[in-house]
């Protein structure tokens, strides 16, 4: 079907089509009916026979008479005295009264002395028998019984209702269907786009309906299509910078090697050296910054954090080794088995960043110690020094990029970026998490994050 | 002056014109024989033309890129590659790798250390002094004085990287050689913080032999430790 409107319109136009016209043959039917039975029925040879038992028997005889009378094809016959009650004391409907009383004051008008000038209209005589002492008794075929006589014997209006239902509820449940499926399809393709697989797309499913839901699904691949597209760009973006930076960068290495070889080892090109190294750190920690969530190709997985952790703890022992830092240790505490959904390498990048920071912080020969525990559903990570920790007011802004502390001044020969926490941050929030620095009592910062758990995992 | 050095052939494609400059300059200081391109595609002729000993290339290059350089080349030569990769883009760094790149090396680079990685391909690629060595477990045969590996009597196509570690694998079958041993000897230099080059050129070796038909013996992984190649049965 083309569009969803005229889906509607259709549905909803045969459901009531359907019935309106079922219930009108239904009455047309049983109006037919009705009428067949009046017409079949012989007013005149039950007058004779009813006259002839008045006649013979009197109102007893004729009341008999009534009472054996045969109920063919669900005809009524009431006979009526001139009191206006019934032979056998049924109850007479306001109608059939009414058709009475003008019937008898008609009978009485006849009456030469009781002439009423004002009757011009003549009502159609009834039959009617008139006894030996006078008394008329008037005759009435009604057809008010005969609706529940014919329902009762052929279940009509129940097999109108189960059809009315039976009718609706298969157009409304197509109907239904139609509109929930593609609902659903599209919602899944959303939230998939929006849990950051940006190549969710919905063309496949239901981007061949031709109505409405077909346009929207087309719709819905050029957004994510453009979304995917903007990423790419910004990712394709960010390498180029870092090209364009790290070109220079690598001539300017080469050249103080040159330079070297030609004037021999000065104190100048050690720093040139270092100062290289640090540039090149940082453009490295800008671009992990900005393109932390940008990645396109990628959704979140299932995480290890003990992989995280130990993995983070081995590097950062690596390069404490062959930095030659002073003896200082890293420590990993581990629980396994806890995971989570999101980026491995995300994660990681945030626990080594503090991890390094604390590493940098720390004095000679002591531990940083990285704790992985879990809470409720998700997991805390806590990593701790021996340093000398952060003066309270500086705590709040310890996570704003290039944010520099005295101990971050102190400790900048050692190489640090200033943006290593604020990744750390964007890293944990992009995974729902949160992340607290404080002192700790026996001196030393403790930087701590706390991760949510799996979403499925907390609904089953 | 190490003589297994002296006047080696080098192609250096880059097209970073004055880096390129710069770098003959100062490892043709170190009797290297260096040839710059600054395309893929002239990069691939010049390495048709003559025989080079060790390709140095850039992973970032206008057109065709480096890694489809290195595909290409991957399909005739066995020649020892030194990628030139961006720093951060682990990505690429392991694709090189698993492309059949021999080493990688994050731009920008201390010169000194390409000069270092350049020496330790070119003294490994030598050919063994000690005479012809058959090294055999189950179907897998090395001649290390041929740098031939069989499988089942036929030719696997191998890296230098490669031939290298199973040659190391081979040597102790059954027995755990940590990374650190195998980077030293297949790669001539220490492993690095992050350095997944042995455990990738460890998968490209592992796909190599089950492609070639060799069932039985298995390299496994001992994890924080090195690896193992164990014996069929």
């Amino acid at each position: 079907m083309r569009s969803l409107f005229l889906r509607f319109f259709v549905a909803f136009w045969l459901i009531i089509g359907i019935i309106i016209g079922a219930a009108a043959t239904g009455g047309f039917w049983y109006a037919e009916q009705v009428r067949e039975a009046i017409e079949d029925f012989d007013v005149s040879e039950s007058l004779l026979a009813a006259n002839a038992a008045l006649q013979s028997g009197g109102r007893q005889r004729l009341t008999k008479w009534l009472r054996e009378f045969p109920a063919t094809r669900g005809i009524t016959l009431y006979i009526i005295d001139e009191q206006g009650n019934d032979l056998l004391d049924r109850t007479i409907s306001k109608g059939v009264a009414r058709a009475f009383r003008r019937h008898r004051d008609a009978l009485r008008a006849r009456d030469p002395g009781r002439v009423d000038p004002h009757v011009v209209r003549r009502p159609r005589q009834l039959p009617h028998i008139v006894a030996a002492n006078g008394d008329i008794y008037t005759f009435f075929v009604s057809t008010s019984r005969i609706p529940e006589a014919i329902w009762g014997a052929t279940d009509v209006r129940l097999l109108l209702f189960i059809f009315a239902l039976l009718v609706s509820g298969i157009v409304s449940y197509a109907l239904a269907t139609a509109i929930a499926r593609p609902v659903r399809k599209l919602r899944d393709a959303t939230v998939a786009l929006a849990d950051g697989n940006l190549q969710s797309r919905v063309a496949d499913s239901i981007g061949k309906r031709r109505d409405e839901f077909g346009l929207l699904a087309h719709d819905f691949d050029t957004m994510a299509a453009k979304l995917q597209r903007a990423a790419e760009q910004q990712l394709e973006l960010s390498r180029n910078i870092s090209h364009e930076l790290r070109s220079p960068l690598a001539r300017m290495r080469v050249a103080v090697e040159l330079a070297r070889t030609k004037a021999g080892e000065l104190p100048e090109f050690q720093r040139l050296d270092v100062e290289a190294e640090r540039l090149d750190a940082l453009i490295g920690q800008i671009l992990s910054y900005t393109k932390l969530d940008s990645d396109p190709n990628r959704g979140p997985a299932i995480v290890d954090l003990a992989d995280v952790v130990s993995e983070v703890a081995e590097n950062v022992n690596f390069e404490c080794k062959a930095d030659g830092a002073n003896g200082v240790t890293v420590v990993a505490e581990l629980v396994s088995g806890i995971r989570i959904n999101g980026y491995h390498e995300v994660l990681r990048s945030a626990v080594e960043n503090i991890a390094r920071n604390a590493v940098r912080h720390s004095p000679p020969d002591s531990a940083v110690r990285i704790t992985l525990a879990r809470i409720n559903a998700g997991a805390s990570i806590e990593v701790t020094d021996d340093g000398p920790g952060v003066s309270p007011d500086d705590l709040p802004r310890l996570f704003d990029p290039f944010f520099r502390t005295q101990r971050s001044a102190e400790a900048d020969s050692n190489g640090g970026t200033g943006l290593g926490l604020a990744i750390a941050r964007r890293a944990v929030e992009l995974h729902n998490g949160q992340i607290v620095a404080r002192n700790r009592e026996s001196g030393g910062l403790s930087i701590l994050i706390t991760l949510p758990g799996r979403k499925d995992s907390a609904a089953t | 002056m190490n003589p297994a050095t002296s006047s080696a052939n080098i192609l250096l494609i880059d097209d970073d014109r004055e880096l390129g400059k710069m770098l003959s300059d100062f490892l043709g200081a170190d009797r290297l024989n260096i040839t710059v391109r600054n395309t893929g595609e002239s990069g691939l002729e010049e390495f048709s033309s003559r025989k080079f000993d060790l390709l140095i290339l850039d992973i970032m290059l206008p057109g065709m890129s480096g890694l489809d350089v290195l595909k290409k080349i991957r399909q005739t030569s066995s020649v020892p590659v030194i990628m030139l990769t961006a720093r951060g883009d682990d990505i690429d760094r392991i694709i090189g790798l698993e492309f059949g790149a021999d080493d990688y090396l994050p731009k920008p680079f201390n010169p000194r250390e390409l000069q270092a990685r350049i020496k330790a391909i070119l003294r490994r690629s030598q050919p063994s002094r000690n005479g012809s060595q058959i090294l055999s477990l189950g179907n897998i045969t090395l001649d290390t004085r041929t740098h031939r590996a069989t499988v089942n009597e036929s030719d696997l196509q191998l890296t230098g990287t490669e031939f290298e570690l199973l040659k190391c694998l081979l040597e102790t079958p059954g027995e755990v050689v940590n990374k650190e041993h195998l980077s030293e000897r297949a790669l001539g230099r220490r492993l690095l913080p992050y350095d997944r080059s042995v455990d990738t050129h460890i998968s490209n070796l592992r796909g190599k032999l089950e492609r070639a038909g060799n069932k039985d013996e298995t390299i496994q992984n001992q994890r924080g430790v090195g690896y193992l190649l164990i014996p069929g049965r």
